[in-house]
């Protein structure tokens, strides 16, 4: 009677990661590419008028950071209606009695949504790298680095999206990610504020001593201009090598298995009603 | 070995701050045979898509097993082997109805030449060949419930669980998914199927299954369940002005009918007894009807039961299982 299932677990996941991001691309969220080159053109006119000399490193500066921002305000309104909207709508009802287990339909929704984000800032990338060549500058490889980390951090921080929608409503969950993501970008200032003189010893330095170490710090995703072993990098000058990338990519990877991996414990024993 | 087994069934939602409860299900036990057509009758709220929903592994039960094709509710292995239509199904509006078929073929692990073929094949099968690849969004109701039926059979299932197959659809589609009904039990797929209508449940069930309230009230074929006895009958006639008066002294309940007038009799002895006073008087029978429990009648008056069984009441599953 019923064909013969073919595979592991991989071809069902594809099947809903390739949903989720042809979903993305359907409802046009990709559109943000087209606002994010006319402005960044745009922009790009004004610092030739304002900047001497300085409009690539300002053109490399601003995009970057708003390759960052943009792709972390759609990781965030994308990653907590991963879960939410399926129930809102009652596709669950439909995808959910397949033969597939709830942690294959989690993991292939997150596969999805990153998927999208990778082909979301690779074109910001693009686009920047091309605006930069037409100004006279050299995108580089320091610039790829910060890029490949600005997508580890959009991993982690779907992930954590991920696990507060599996078990609260998408305003919570946006509001939580939200916060642990400012947080996060803040850790350094945590920790040192935390260990300060003021509440050295103290039963709240102790607390926000702790938060600072199991928080995830998305600060070390976008250091650019930052310090890292007490010395100041940037994409300009001394910026950090592709060790400093895969440490920490395995740091994000690893936190993002953890969350998603109590996403899908959480997931698995829902009553979906 | 049944395909569908369900023991002591029970649910109990908690809802709101206060945590109040509510029993959705109250320990409910029925079997589905082989090849059965199966229908599971009740009015709004009973139970009904709340039991469909933990066979499918959507939600899970407080108390009480549930097994499909012999595996846990909810087992990837079960649910490869069965097809289901949620009640006013949702699907992802944004694919088309190939991308959708393709979609479900890959989470049955088809190959891709297989699963376009049995797609093709589907989407000419429910009437959907129109549609082109037009968005699921541009659909009708109808359309739509079309859709859910293509994506249940996807799988080429050993067992069907239909939610309210035919809401949405025209006499044609309804007759459509009937004949559909019919072949898929033909080919030895079991169907389990929810319906308010009652008309599709009397032309297609070998068997149904009563719920109020979160109890079953009765598991079983019609003829099992239905009394047998006749109820009334009914007999609309004509007859010479002169001798009409005479006939309305015949005992039983007159009213006058749009064709005549009609008489409703306890029995056809005095119905025998009215057609021969007719006779004599040089009337005319235009209709006689003879009237027994119905599955509508036997629903409503469940339904309308309110108080609750006493627990030594042996229900119609085990009177009809005896």
């Amino acid at each position: 009677m019923s064909a013969p299932s073919r595979g592991g677990a991989a071809p069902r996941i594809w099947a809903i990661a390739l949903n989720t991001f042809r979903e993305a691309v359907r409802n046009r969220v990709l559109y943000v590419l087209a606002l994010f080159a006319v402005g960044l053109m745009a922009f790009s006119l004004v610092l030739g008028e304002l900047s001497l000399h300085e409009e690539v490193r300002v053109m490399k500066d601003l995009g970057l950071a708003g390759i960052s921002l943009v792709s972390v305000v759609i990781a965030l309104f994308l990653g907590v209606n991963l879960l939410s909207k399926e129930l809102d709508r009652k596709t669950v009802y439909f995808v959910v009695p397949k033969p597939l287990q709830r942690w294959e339909f989690l993991l292939g929704k997150y596969f999805g949504q990153v998927f999208t984000l990778v082909i979301l800032v690779g074109s910001m990338a693009v686009i920047l790298a091309l605006f930069v060549g037409l100004s006279g500058g050299v995108h580089g490889v320091a610039m790829v680095r910060a890029e490949v980390l600005v997508v580890v951090e959009l991993m982690l921080l779907t992930a954590v999206a991920m696990l507060f929608s599996s078990f609260s409503s998408p305003y919570l969950s946006a509001m939580f990610t939200a916060a642990l993501w400012i947080i996060g970008r803040n850790q350094a200032e945590l920790a040192t504020f935390a260990t300060g003189k003021k509440l050295e010893g103290t039963g709240l330095g102790a607390i926000l001593e702790f938060v600072s170490a199991v928080i995830p710090d998305f600060h070390a995703f976008f250091i650019s201009g930052g310090q890292v072993g007490g010395e100041v990098v940037s994409v300009h000058e001394t910026f950090i090598g592709w060790g400093y990338v895969a440490e920490a990519s395995l740091y994000g990877l690893l936190y993002a298995s953890v969350c998603l991996g109590v996403a899908m414990l959480l997931f698995a024993r829902r009553d979906l009603v | 070995m049944a395909v569908l087994h369900v023991s002591e069934l029970r649910k109990t939602f908690t809802r709101g701050l206060l945590r109040r409860r509510t029993e959705a299900l109250r320990g409910i036990s029925l079997e589905v045979e082989p090849g059965e057509i199966f229908g599971f009758l009740g009015p709004n709220g009973a139970g009904k898509t709340t039991t469909i929903k933990i066979l499918m592994g959507l939600i899970f039960p407080t108390s009480g097993t549930a097994h499909l094709l012999g595996a846990p509710a909810g087992d990837r292995a079960a649910k490869a082997r069965v097809g289901y239509l949620p009640e006013n199904p949702y699907f992802y509006d944004y694919l088309s109805v190939p991308e959708l078929l393709d979609m479900v073929g890959r989470l049955h692990g088809q190959a891709k030449a297989p699963r376009r073929k049995r797609s093709v094949e589907l989407i000419e099968r429910v009437g959907l060949g129109h549609a082109g690849n037009r968005p699921l969004r541009s659909f009708s109701k109808g359309m739509m419930q079309r859709v859910g039926l293509a994506q249940a059979l996807m799988g080429e299932p050993e067992l069907v669980v239909l939610d309210e197959p035919m809401s949405g659809l025209d006499p044609v589609g309804r007759k459509e998914v009937r004949d559909l009904v019919f072949e898929l039990r033909d080919r030895g797929t079991t169907v389990f199927f929810c319906t308010h209508i009652l008309a599709d449940a009397t032309a297609l069930c070998d068997r149904v299954a009563i719920l109020v309230k979160g109890k079953l009230r009765g598991v079983g074929s019609l003829d099992e369940l239905l009394d047998p006895r006749l109820r009334s009958v009914d007999l609309v006639w004509q007859a010479p002005s002169d001798t009409v008066e005479g006939l309305l002294r015949f005992e039983g309940q007159h009213r006058e009918a749009a064709a005549g007038r009609l008489l409703t009799v306890d029995d056809l002895d005095r119905a025998d007894a009215f057609v021969r006073e007719l006779m004599a008087a040089k009337g005319r029978l235009l209709q006689l009807q003879p009237h027994r429990e119905s599955l509508e009648s036997l629903f409503v008056s469940e339904a309308a039961r309110d108080e609750e069984p006493a627990d030594d009441e042996a229900p119609k599953e085990q009177e009809a299982s005896a």
